[in-house]
């Protein structure tokens, strides 16, 4: 349900964009150069990337999501679902993680603004934040574990420990870029070195819409295991 | 990376320096197409052997005594997945989606060039640890191309140790080589057109490598969950598909997953596949018929709209391949509706191919050879799918040989001939020369006939009820002896066939080395790769100026123009082009 909820909305994005692209445009009775968006929008072809990329993250979360339901809803063998007691250090981590967005929305402010020194303790704390953050999931699974009232076996545990650390890789890759352009920030880029700075500032905002957005899948997920 | 693509340049940018940076660790979008479509088609082969390895058994059972049981399942399973994901997926979107996107948009490459390389490496990686399957222990798996569990990862099934486990690791490596490869087709469709290429001039070969692209990024994690969740089911002893089983008595320590859970990841990704097959194919072919009739697409947007819809179709019918699975009665109707209703696009873009060649000047070369073949082909596959679609005609028909012949037929032959033709047809541009055409027509001729004797019988012994999947029928009353006799003839065709690609093989190395020097535009074509100043293109693709487009891609046959076609960087009477300017 979730998942074609997902397909229904992206589906809508890309008629909605066709229609506004002029689709009903006749090409063959119209000759000459039409304006097209290409001049305007040249520059942006990594954000684009970026969120095709994550059109594909959610298509995959979406459908762990929907496996999720459709077990916890019956598909079951002999034994029905036994829920699990989210650890309530999730509550933690994930406070933890709207703290490392809000900080990487606070560099990204800066340095939009030229303002490279005073954005990149932002930009680096926004990665310890993470840090802390998936240190926390590991320390959840310990708890789940030890909290007895379900094994390693159990389809619930099993799920719990799979979105989470599908969740934390994808982190960890975001991790990569911001360690790359972390180092780039703190080398120090000569104010006059144009395209530097520019390339530092698409990064940078790169990776701020990388973190809200897994923010956004993180808040989904947790409350999709507190539903069940 | 990205302003490579778009820009006006009058220095060379990023080229290659050495033998290894132009041929192996290439950048290029041209070169990345040629290495996809090369391994391609070799691991095609590997499948084609396979696939003849089980016509042998099945026509001429207890003959072959290299072919077990265990090994006949292995050729069943390889032979299906290397077809749908590793030839014609990586094919159509690795191999013309690289080479054609940038050329027909007037890109000079692909926006992420440097991530386009590394896609086409992590798929031969994929493939490696594919192939290495036939090494292991145990062989690869046979668990069939779906690979159901929990019989795919239990005792007693072919692979079930290691091989299983490889082909999910290489389907896992695929996607993520698909992903990157789709970021940079999506990306560059939509960033790095020339200026005058609107959506609506785009080529119809662009329009639906680009939606098949979009169909693939949303539909492929569809497979990698389930995936990911076999391989800790199958290492860790998770239960997310595997319910209580018992074995020799005793339970086997698995609880609580769900069989049909699989199913439904698998389908969800597996219907739309076929469309990621298929969209690719109705896009190339509309070129190639436009082309070689020597007229406009008939109905240029109705053919867009149609992409799209058939696209967004594809995501909500995919439980009709699981109605022997059993599901309420009410899912069976929805599906069944949304299925025929998929029709209604793709009749209307049979229709338009149709309409497209009357009153034609169809020239009969051999890309709108197998063009037309195309049509043939898929206006069978496609009816019998109209069975099939329904559910009370399904359940008798579902695992017989009519479902055979019918898959084969709308997404085995038919996106081939489309392969075939669209490799002739451009192969002039890639490699310089012109392919042989007393070869290109046996090759033709042998495959189009050679298909139909193979498939079309299989409808017949399908409603005799001639099961799928068997290593050996024995003596069954059912089974008349006819049907023997048939499985013969199929196994011939078979061989026939497997020889005809031999004939392709040799036309492509005989005219790579012997081949007539191709003009720059041979077919007279209008669009924007068959006005590149080199041929083939060399890096950058266009010289220090890009291409300006003043029309869209069909201008044939116009009343009153000295020539039967105007490329779309020609500019309109009376307007200086722009390109020089």
């Amino acid at each position: 349900m979730l998942t074609a909820l997902l397909i229904a909305m992206l589906t809508a994005i890309t008629v909605w964009w066709l229609l506004i692209q002029r689709l009903k445009d006749k090409p063959w009775t119209k000759q000459g150069v039409v304006p097209t968006s290409q001049e305007t929008v040249t520059s942006s072809a990594p954000k684009v990337g970026l969120w095709v990329f994550l059109a594909v993250v959610s298509s995959l979360f979406g459908l762990f999501a929907s496996a999720y339901m459709m077990r916890v809803g019956g598909h079951g063998g002999l034994a029905s679902w036994q829920p699990l007691d989210e650890p309530n250090v999730l509550w933690i981590n994930t406070l933890v993680l709207v703290l490392a967005s809000g900080a990487m929305q606070v560099a990204r402010n800066r340095i939009d603004r030229d303002d490279l020194d005073g954005g990149r303790s932002y930009f680096l704390g926004a990665g310890v934040l993470t840090l802390v953050f998936l240190a926390g999931q590991i320390l959840a699974w310990q708890q789940a574990r030890a909290s007895g009232n379900l094994g390693p076996g159990s389809p619930a545990y099993a799920f719990f420990v799979l979105l989470t650390a599908i969740h934390g890789l994808h982190l960890v890759g975001g991790l990569w870029v911001l360690g790359r352009t972390s180092v780039r920030l703190f080398r120090g880029v000569d104010a006059s070195n144009v395209v530097a700075r520019s390339r530092i500032r698409t990064s940078v905002q790169l990776c701020t819409t990388y973190w809200h957005w897994l923010l956004l899948i993180w808040l989904g997920v947790f409350a999709l295991l507190l539903s069940t | 990376m990205a302003y490579v693509a778009i820009a006006d340049r009058d220095h060379p940018m990023h080229d290659p320096q050495t033998w290894i940076e132009k041929y192996v660790w290439s950048q290029d979008h041209k070169v990345i197409a040629i290495q996809y479509g090369s391994v391609a088609i070799g691991v095609g082969l590997v499948a084609l052997v396979l696939s003849l390895l089980m016509r042998m058994q099945i026509g001429f059972p207890d003959t072959f005594s290299f072919i077990t049981p265990y090994n006949y399942y292995q050729f069943v399973t390889m032979h299906g997945m290397i077809m749908v994901i590793y030839l014609l997926t990586a094919l159509f979107l690795g191999g013309f989606g690289n080479y054609l996107i940038p050329l027909m948009c007037g890109a000079r490459d692909m926006v992420f060039p440097y991530m386009n390389m590394l896609s086409f490496w992590v798929y031969l990686l994929s493939v490696i640890v594919l192939l290495a399957s036939f090494f292991v222990s145990g062989g690869p798996t046979g668990g069939g191309w779906t690979l159901y569990p929990p019989q795919t990862v239990t005792e007693g099934t072919p692979g079930h140790d290691y091989g299983i486990l490889l082909m999910l690791l290489s389907l896992a490596i695929f996607i993520v080589a698909f992903t990157m490869g789709g970021l940079n087709y999506v990306t560059t469709v939509l960033q790095a057109r020339c200026r005058g290429m609107t959506l609506m001039r785009m080529p119809l070969s662009v329009w639906g490598i680009f939606v098949a692209t979009i169909l693939g990024l949303l539909a492929f994690p569809a497979l990698l969950v389930a995936a990911i969740m076999m391989i800790l089911d199958r290492t860790i002893g998770t239960s997310f598909f595997m319910p209580a089983l018992m074995s020799l008595g005793e339970l086997n320590g698995t609880d609580g997953g769900s069989p049909i859970l699989f199913q439904h990841l698998f389908w969800f990704f597996g219907h739309p596949e076929v469309y990621i097959v298929a969209l690719p194919a109705f896009g190339i072919v509309s070129d190639l018929l436009s082309t070689h009739a020597r007229k406009n697409i008939f109905g240029y947007r109705m053919m867009v709209w149609a992409i799209v819809a058939i696209g967004a179709l594809s995501f909500i019918v995919w439980a009709h391949h699981m109605y022997v699975s059993g599901m309420n009665p009410y899912f069976g109707f929805f599906f069944a509706t949304t299925t025929l209703i998929i029709a209604i696009p793709t009749a209307i873009k049979v229709y338009n191919w149709v309409l497209t060649l009357w009153r034609g000047d169809i020239q009969l070369n051999i890309p709108n050879l197998f063009a037309i073949g195309f049509i043939f082909t898929f206006v069978h596959g496609g009816l019998t799918g109209l069975f099939l679609g329904n559910v009370t005609v399904d359940l008798p028909l579902s695992d017989t040989y009519f479902v055979i012949g019918h898959f084969h037929m709308v997404m085995g032959v038919s996106p081939v001939m489309v392969l075939f033709g669209a490799i002739y047809h451009w192969f002039p541009k890639i490699t310089g020369k012109m392919p042989n055409e007393f070869l290109g027509r046996l090759h033709f001729w042998m495959t189009f006939l050679g298909t139909y004797a193979i498939y079309l019988p299989m409808h017949y012994i399908g409603i005799l009820g001639m099961p799928r999947r068997y290593y050996a029928y024995g003596s069954t009353d059912f089974i008349p002896e006819s049907a023997h006799a048939v499985n013969e003839a199929i196994t011939i065709a078979a061989m026939v066939v497997a020889t005809a690609q031999l004939v392709f093989l040799i036309n492509v190395f005989y005219s790579l080395r012997k081949g007539k020097q191709a003009p720059d535009n041979p077919w007279g074509a209008t669009t924007l790769e068959w006005q590149t100043p080199q041929t083939p293109p060399v890096h950058g693709n266009w010289g220090p100026k890009l291409p300006v487009v003043y029309r869209w891609a069909y201008d044939y046959s116009v009343p009153g123009e000295p020539k039967d076609f105007i490329p779309q960087n020609e500019p309109p009477k009376g307007h200086h082009s722009l390109a020089n300017s």
